[in-house]
């Protein structure tokens, strides 16, 4: 078994700090009608991706590709944020 | 100049109305076929096949050694909220790039953190879309006068592909290409 790496206290303290703001952003563009429409699935995974920025996980939700997802992400207007 | 895909990154380009820049920076652009089994849009199909058929993408040949440093890589990382989920594709994408001294282009959070902090893959070049523009400018394939035309080409970067670049990484690219145009 390999052994763990750990980022450094401040890179993690820097991440946790980005998330929050890059949350608030997807938040602020998110077009909640669009993402209300949508079928329970897909909402959920649109939510998550709005929480996380995770877009493999919110992928995995609603049971598509990135290629796929990413699709309603675009139509939803959530940015994607790097 | 090479590079390698990543899904995220290589979706978002294919939106993009100024979407030959990245063949006019990069001779070869190298790509998984695992990131390719992601992408099922027309239009990222389409520009995907262009790029293959013209000799400016190729699939990289995985190898058994490459398999054995992506479990070592996994295994690594240990398991923190603050590092987005690291999938399978694109730990692939960053061993490509440090194995072929390639300059990754990634939009993923996760693989950007890992390599801010990994002792081995901290090494590899990770350029954001952000990055390939600055570039484009210093290597004269996009004209810019002014800070403003540059503004201005990244902006229809974020409408078209509904890509944000935080304020923080953009204010600095902003300054490092003023400087330039200074020159």
């Amino acid at each position: 078994m390999a052994k763990k790496i750990i980022p450094p206290p401040e890179l993690l303290k820097k991440w946790e700090e980005e998330d929050k703001e890059f949350r608030e952003i997807r938040k602020k563009y998110a077009d909640w009608n669009y993402i209300n429409k949508q079928p329970p699935l897909i909402k959920l995974a649109l939510i998550i991706y709005i929480e996380t920025g995770d877009i493999y996980k919110a992928a995995k939700i609603a049971g598509m590709t990135i290629g796929e997802f990413n699709e309603y992400r675009f139509k939803a207007n959530i940015p994607n944020i790097t | 100049m090479q590079g390698v895909v990543d899904t995220c990154f290589i979706i978002d380009w294919a939106k993009y109305r100024r979407r030959e820049i990245l063949n006019n920076i990069f001779k070869l652009l190298l790509i998984h076929e695992e990131t390719l089994a992601q992408i099922k849009s027309p239009k990222a199909v389409e520009y995907i096949s262009q790029l293959l058929s013209r000799d400016i993408m190729r699939l990289y040949p995985w190898s058994s050694s490459e398999e054995e440093m992506y479990i070592k890589l996994r295994d690594e990382i240990a398991a923190d909220p603050r590092i987005p989920a690291l999938e399978r594709p694109d730990i692939l994408c960053l061993i490509i790039a440090y194995k072929t001294n390639s300059i990754l282009l990634s939009e993923n959070i996760g693989i950007l953190r890992v390599t801010q902090f990994h002792p081995v893959y901290s090494k590899v070049r990770v350029w954001t879309s952000l990055e390939v523009l600055e570039q484009a400018v210093y290597k004269e394939v996009i004209k810019v006068n002014a800070l403003e035309d540059f503004i201005k080409v990244v902006r229809e970067y974020e409408i078209d592909t509904k890509h944000i670049f935080s304020r923080k990484r953009l204010k600095e690219v902003l300054e490092r290409v003023e400087k330039w145009l200074r020159k």
